[in-house]
């Protein structure tokens, strides 16, 4: 049997609230560590229990596509091909040019909502006209798989693309997916990474559901990852993509290497749907057994970022995990709670990407590994270990 | 490297509920296309579908309260496990992929339906927790109490044959030994409405690969597969329908909604899958064709099928024309299909299909089932985003 092929990040591509670029430009947004949540502008909230969000400035969005393809484009696919082309772009992969001939080119997009504003679109279209209303242009972007199949087209990608549906760890099912697609030599280079849009239907509902902060309760609206007060997750948008290639495609292109993924895992803790069980253990201790794979002693992990996003039951039910986790591999934890990045860039499907991004630029400047953890409500539960590439 | 084989099957089809069922009606040929009672269909060009009989819902023994799409999904991953005969243990480290695209879009739809023209608040609003195709990996995770890996995956019309592409790559890699596969759908009001604006649809029963075809019929279903690792499931002394020996997942990157011309990405994913599997063309007895009956797809996929089995070199046939389009579950219903087609020696027929289209060089099996020995197949999904899966089956030979 073959060792499994390695992966690595060869580059990073994002469109978010808080900045827009490659590796460089999200490093210094880390650095500055401002939160892009605010009051929400593109909208009106009257009457809605919830007002916060993390927006995309639309200006921003419009200077990194070309205006024929914006015109043709949804919004959440403008997100998803402009951050891709970016990843691609910093990790300086041509998949169509003499270097990239004959690559298998994988994208992996994760997504919670997908584009909820084409469907209500072609909806109301019918609502209002008929079926005379209804529009065989905006149709096709009802189907969730709609933002992989644009980007699929702008970056030329002819390996597989994989929509990956999950709530609050989308972004990290994807790249962790995505790696398990280059390990497995499905793909030579797969773009990873997720993206969603603040919609107006969407957002309502949710805080109507009592799904946003500040969900009913007393104190003030905010995004408060592990914090004794929260009450929440913020929602935000924008999409991150990693760029992950089998490590020794990269090396001898030349591509620069920010991290490695040393291992990459996802399971499910079976619980009833859009729960978050504080007592329930994960038997198969998903993190203790990542670590053991990856001869990674926990003690040797310098940074940990979770998916604790301000949702009590999800922040709570993180940490009981990763605390039983690792006394099950014989460590008394972190001393503190994992890293969030919910409270800077808002919840959405492109964040779990941001926390990988973040880890690998982490080891690349400061070495030692990082993990990044992720649980959703319903139990579905992801972890990947990343390190310096030797 | 590892051998994948699959030990149960599970399936709730236009012709009712269970595996044995769903082949009974394929055999006997039997079209399950017939008008629409689920919504309004109104104006509309197209009023037919494949659906799930309203009495094989009810006696699914899956609560009212739950989508119809995960009713659908829970009775069919059920029946997969219990064929394939599998411990609480076992379940408790297998993996879940499940393929979807529609969730729990019809109770959404009857919800906003309501509030758009009463211009009230409806009760039905808590149907939005189902409404996310991720529902149903959760519902089954919990209730099946499955414990490795979970992941829903959208890929238009490929999602339940990439379900089974991506569930055997985790055995394969060794993450687990066991993965329950397959992909659900149930009709939707935007799924009907959207190909009807596309014009995609035919007023008639669909006829895929006839000269006189002119477009698909949608339809519903869930259908679920265990896949295991060959030693483990000899080790135990599992009953085996047949292996899956490889699989190929490609993008056009072309056109959204065109699949490209001359089959360019459909080509590769057939010939990835046969060289995943180790079989020659000339190997393949029969193709289970994507086979829509839209006048693209067929002419398209006959282009590619040419250029990897040469003219007239496979037999092929539609699922769809009996049972419908069934989105997201076509690829694992298909990919059933191929299966117990391959166990019985009987190729299922291409229904409603009186004059093959001379652009179409393949005999494609008109009206009526046909006795062939079928040791090794290809099923072929294909969707929009020109997302393509091919998979590779054939008999066990232990």
């Amino acid at each position: 049997m073959s060792p499994p092929r390695r992966v690595v990040v060869t580059g990073i591509g994002t469109v978010n609230a808080a900045t827009a670029g490659g590796a460089r430009a999200l490093a210094a947004a880390l650095a500055a560590g401002a939160s892009a949540i605010a009051p929400i502008r593109s909208f009106d909230v009257g009457g809605c229990p919830s007002r916060l969000a993390a927006e995309v400035d639309e200006a921003v969005l419009a200077g990194l596509i070309d205006r024929d393809a914006a015109r043709r484009l949804s919004r959440i696919c403008r997100l998803a091909v402009a951050a891709s082309r970016r990843a691609l772009d910093d990790g300086r992969l041509d998949p169509g040019g003499a270097e990239g001939a004959g690559r298998a080119l994988g994208i992996v997009i994760g997504t919670e909502h997908g584009d909820f504003r084409s469907s209500e679109e072609f909806a109301a279209g019918f609502l209002r006209r008929g079926v005379a209303g209804l529009s065989p242009m905006i149709f096709p972007n009802t189907v969730m798989n709609a933002m992989g199949a644009h980007a699929a087209i702008a970056l030329g990608a002819r390996g597989p693309t994989v929509t990956v549906n999950q709530p609050t760890i989308a972004g990290d099912l994807a790249v962790a997916r995505g790696a398990a697609l280059v390990a497995g030599g499905q793909a030579e280079a797969v773009v990873a990474g997720g993206v969603d849009e603040l919609c107006a239907p969407v957002y309502r509902r949710l805080a109507e559901l009592r799904a946003l902060s500040p969900m009913g309760r007393p104190t003030p609206e905010g995004c408060r990852p592990f914090a004794p007060d929260h009450n929440g997750p913020v929602l935000g948008e924008g999409a991150t993509f990693v760029l992950l290639e089998e490590r020794s495609a990269a090396l001898a292109r030349g591509a620069t290497i920010h991290a490695e993924i040393l291992a990459a895992r996802w399971s499910n803790v079976p619980v009833a749907p859009h729960t978050a069980p504080r007592a329930r253990r994960d038997p198969g201790s998903l993190v203790a057994r990542l670590l053991g794979e990856a001869s990674v002693p926990p003690g040797a992990v310098g940074a940990w970022y979770g998916s604790g996003n301000g949702d009590p039951g999800v922040d709570d039910w993180e940490l009981s995990l990763l605390a039983a986790d690792l006394a099950a591999a014989g460590h008394a934890g972190p001393a503190e709670a994992p890293r969030s990045l919910a409270p800077m860039f808002g919840q959405h499907g492109g964040l779990g990407a941001l926390r990988v991004s973040a880890a690998a630029l982490g080891v690349a400047a400061a070495g030692g590994a990082a993990l990044v953890h992720g649980i959703a409500r319903g139990g579905c539960r992801t972890a990947i270990l990343l390190g310096r590439a030797a | 490297m590892t051998r994948i084989v699959v030990t149960g099957l599970g399936v709730v089809s236009p012709y009712g509920a269970g595996a044995k069922t769903f082949w009974a009606g394929l055999a006997a040929g039997a079209c399950a296309i017939r008008p629409i009672t689920l919504i309004e269909t109104d104006g509309f060009r197209s009023r037919i579908a494949a659906e799930v009989p309203a009495e094989t819902v009810a006696a699914l023994g899956v609560s009212p309260r739950r989508a119809r799409a995960d009713r659908l999904a829970l009775a069919a991953a059920q029946e997969a496990l219990a064929d394939a005969d599998l411990t609480p243990r076992d379940r408790a480290g297998a993996a879940l992929v499940v393929g979807a695209v529609g969730g729990g879009m019809l109770e959404g739809e009857e919800w906003y339906w309501e509030e758009t023209r009463t211009g009230r608040p409806s009760p039905r609003i808590k149907a939005l927790r189902s409404i996310l195709p991720f529902t149903h990996a959760d519902t089954l995770g919990w209730r099946l109490r499955l414990g490795g890996p979970k992941e829903t995956v959208v890929m238009a019309c490929a999602s339940g044959a990439a379900a089974i592409a991506l569930g055997a790559d985790l055995i394969r890699a060794g993450v687990v030994p066991v993965a329950v596969v397959g992909g659900v759908d149930a009709l939707t009001r935007i799924c009907f409405m959207g190909f009807n604006a596309l014009k995609l649809l035919d007023p008639d029963p669909c006829r895929p690969f006839d000269r006189r075809r002119r477009g698909m019929s949608i339809g519903e279903a869930a259908a679920f597969l265990v896949l295991e690792d060959a030693a483990g499931s000899q080790a135990r002394g599992a009953r085996v329908h047949g292996e899956l020996l490889g699989a190929g997942m490609t993008t056009d990157a072309h056109h959204v909604t065109s699949p490209h011309p001359e089959g360019e990405g459909m080509v590769r994913a057939m010939e990835m899958a046969l060289g995943r599997a180790g079989v020659s063309a000339a190997e393949v007895d029969y193709v289970n064709a994507h086979g829509t009956g839209t006048l693209q797809n067929d002419r398209i996929e006959a282009l590619a099928l040419r250029r990897v089995f040469g003219e007239g070199g496979v037999l092929v046939s539609s699922s769809k024309s009996l049972v419908g389009h069934t989105m997201a579950a076509a690829g694992s219903l298909e990919a059933v299909a191929t299966l117990l087609a391959i166990q019985h020696g009987l190729v299922p027929p291409t229904a409603n299909l009186d004059e093959t289209d001379p652009e179409i060089p393949f005999d494609c099996v008109p009206r009526l089932a046909r006795p062939a020995p079928v040791e090794c197949a290809v099923s072929n999904s294909f969707g929009f985003g020109g997302q393509n899966v091919s998979l590779v089956l054939r008999r066990f030979a232990g």
